[in-house]
């Protein structure tokens, strides 16, 4: 869930760094940081998991304050076959009922494409803030036992270079495709898909909306030169208790090292009436370095 | 225009097709003519062309005498200069086929299409996704296969015509207390139809050798409806693998479908569904409107004694009993519980997978109108839903290398329910 083997756990030090005691005016404490944004931003997607999980399976207390909080839900326990996730506690905590929602959690993670019979690694806890049923919540955590630096950096370039030498352009439709199947050659083009699509989520994430990213559904661009890797692709996501499927158009431009860029178009639900096609609200593009 | 002779095109069509697949030869473009030689002087002229080897020219009937029909395939360069000649020289002629390549194409599709075709359910591979064909074609072949067991039910037809079969599995009795089990009801959910179609299979394997699957069939019969929303199914084949609702059309609106899990009349009209035709969880103009839900609520008051009732989705590794659209506990809502606690350790015990359990409106959200709640509300006292695997990394489009596994774990949960059923009679 943090992105391709190389780009994941980049934040421990960072986190340990830039976060603590650092606090910021805007809802996302400790995210200006320079050229790491890309791993907080995977990070996030990864913790976005862990979050939405809880929301999914824990709606007592911030999303759905008449149901009493189960015991079950709050004890420790294993999240399903989610890899990279392991809730170890979490517990919710309604600041003003129905205004704010705060989530402690405590978690694990692991690499995004695992070894068989490899050990979990980081520890993390985190604190999500959910301000009056708005998107994009804030974020404070804190994790351990991650990959080293250097050795994240390393496969963080690995995979550039694997990614340079994919032909232009990419011959490639659904990923996955109907039966769930993906060319292991065309993994690392859905990895970083994922990746840029993990932003996309948190930043529609609320309190009562959660998404998964159900396929790469077109590539529209793909080029690399020396500097970058340029990607326009769309993702289909899969909002949860609506149910919908929601087309959005992404464009990332990455490079290990430097700041990630992501701009966004998300396709609007159709109101009753209409009928062609719909313009979008959520229009603004977005960089990461804009928080 | 095609020779009189079916049989005789089929043989010629036979041997263009062999020497295709053993020459690897490409027909694009190439034409078949039918020429009119309407005298010895005409037949003659076709026979000059029969020289001229630069043409390639296949004659299928090659000039005989005058009035009888010449068929000739004309290769694609070379096409131009015979019509060219065949006019200067008042030849009279037909395109019989326009393309000779797409119609082999057509036939080797057809072709193959037979031998993909299961001749029996134990060679019908269950590790793969199929198509609506495919899985009526399997039904047809299990109730061929055991007669004594398994008959298929009509029990009505889809929005576009198709039919709605439910498969009953009995050993006897009249009107035996029965289990209901449905897949497909929300058509992008892959795994569950084809865990239905395992399903099927695994009940006609089991009877008779698992004692507590021969005890339930003995004493009760099992319908299984394994594509409950047909429609729906064969646009995710077609057009849109996301598709999850019917395809019926809504007066008034350009979108198209109904969510079939908000269709039924339990707490319709309230909270936990949509009014807005656009959307996933649009519950339609009224209850049953729709008549994929219509046949089942038909034919479960028609039957009058089913005792448990299973409703199949994905994603999301839940089990669920009602209600969904309101909070109010189930007045036997501790049974239900520990029911599908024993159910979910049952599941978990073959491959560790881990569901969690509760009510519809406390596991994931308020939703009115949906299936359990129904079924519950008549009387049916253990109605369940299931969310199959997985919790979101593939999510709808779940590997099909993950089919079996998931059946066989599913199937240990609702044998724990059937066998639960069973000893609780009401």
């Amino acid at each position: 869930m943090w992105g391709r083997k190389g780009m994941n756990e980049h934040c421990d030090l960072l986190f340990q760094e830039h976060f603590f005691p650092q606090k910021s005016q805007n809802c996302c404490p400790g995210f200006r940081l320079g050229s790491f944004k890309k791993c907080l931003f995977s990070f996030f997607f990864f913790f976005l998991i862990a979050v939405n999980e809880w929301i999914s399976f824990a709606p007592c207390g911030c999303s759905n304050p008449r149901a009493s909080c189960r015991g079950r839900t709050t004890q420790p326990e294993e999240v399903g076959s989610m890899p990279g996730t392991e809730l170890l506690n979490s517990k919710p905590r309604i600041v003003n009922p129905k205004k704010e929602c705060q989530v402690d959690l405590v978690f694990t993670t692991d690499r995004y494409n695992p070894e068989e019979g490899e050990e979990r690694l980081g520890k993390c806890s985190a604190r999500v803030f959910f301000r009056n049923q708005k998107p994009r919540p804030a974020i404070n955590v804190t994790c351990t036992r991650l990959i080293e630096k250097n050795k994240r950096q390393q496969e963080d370039y690995l995979l550039y270079k694997h990614m340079k030498q994919l032909k232009t352009p990419l011959d490639v439709v659904s990923i996955p495709d109907s039966h769930g199947h993906i060319d292991p050659s065309l993994r690392p083009i859905w990895d970083l898909a994922f990746l840029g699509g993990s932003y996309v989520m948190w930043e529609k994430t609320t309190q009562f909306l959660h998404y998964y990213m159900a396929q790469l559904s077109s590539v529209n661009q793909w080029k690399t030169n020396d500097d970058a890797i340029d990607f326009d692709y769309t993702v289909l996501l899969h909002e949860f208790s609506t149910q919908e499927i929601i087309p959005c158009r992404i464009h990332l431009v990455w490079y290990p090292g430097k700041p990630l860029k992501v701009k966004y178009h998300c396709q609007e639900l159709q109101t009753p009436e209409a009928s062609g096609t719909e313009e979008g609200s959520a229009v603004a593009p977005t960089e990461l370095n804009n928080f | 225009m095609f020779p009189a002779g079916r049989s005789m095109r089929g043989l010629l069509i036979w041997s263009v097709l062999l020497g295709a697949v053993l020459g690897k030869e490409d027909f694009v473009g190439h034409q078949v003519l039918r020429i009119s030689a309407a005298d010895e002087a005409q037949v003659q002229k076709v026979k000059e062309l029969e020289d001229l080897e630069h043409l390639q020219l296949d004659f299928w009937r090659g000039p005989g005498q005058p009035g009888s029909p010449i068929d000739v395939r004309v290769p694609f360069p070379s096409i131009q200069a015979v019509k060219a000649f065949l006019e200067a020289h008042g030849l009279g002629y037909t395109i019989m086929i326009e393309d000779v390549q797409s119609l082999l194409d057509e036939e080797q599709e057809q072709m193959f299409a037979f031998q993909a075709r299961s001749r029996s359910t134990d060679t019908f591979n269950y590790a793969t996704y199929h198509t609506l064909e495919e899985i009526y074609g399997f039904m047809d072949l299990l109730v061929a296969e055991h007669p004594q067991l398994v008959s298929k039910l009509q029990i009505g037809n889809t929005y576009e015509g198709r039919p709605i079969y439910v498969l009953k599995f009995s050993t006897g009795g009249n009107n035996r207390p029965a289990i209901w089990i449905d897949t497909g009801i929300h058509s992008r959910e892959w795994v569950t139809q084809a865990s239905g179609v395992w399903f099927a299979k695994k009940i006609t394997q089991d009877y008779g050798q698992d004692l507590t699957l021969t005890a339930i069939l003995d004493s009760m019969d099992i319908f299984l409806e394994i594509v409950t929303n047909p429609d729906g199914f064969a646009f995710t084949h077609s057009k849109n693998r996301m598709w999850r609702k019917t395809r019926s059309l809504t007066p008034g609106s350009s979108c198209v479908g109904v969510d079939p899990n908000r269709n039924w009349d339990a707490g319709f009209g309230m909270p936990g569904a949509s009014s807005n035709p656009c959307t996933d969880t649009y519950r339609g103009k009224f209850a049953n409107s729709e008549v994929e839900v219509k046949s089942i609520v038909d034919f479960v008051k028609s039957h009058g004694n089913i005792k448990a009732f299973v409703s199949i989705h994905s994603y999301s590794q839940l089990l669920l009993y009602p209600y969904g659209y309101k909070a109010e506990p189930a007045p036997n809502r501790d049974e239900l519980d520990q029911l599908a606690k024993s159910a979910v350790t049952a599941l978990a015990s073959l491959y560790g997978t881990k569901f969690k359990y509760g009510s519809i409106i406390k596991t994931i959200y308020q939703a009115s109108g949906s299936t359990i709640d129904w079924t519950y509300s008549q009387g049916i006292k253990y109605s369940f839903t299931f969310e199959l695997r997985d919790t979101g990394r593939y999510g709808f489009l779940l590997p099909a290398s993950q089919i079996v596994p998931t059946a066989q774990e599913t199937w240990l949960a609702l044998r724990t329910i059937m066998e639960y059923t069973l000893n609780h009679p009401y």
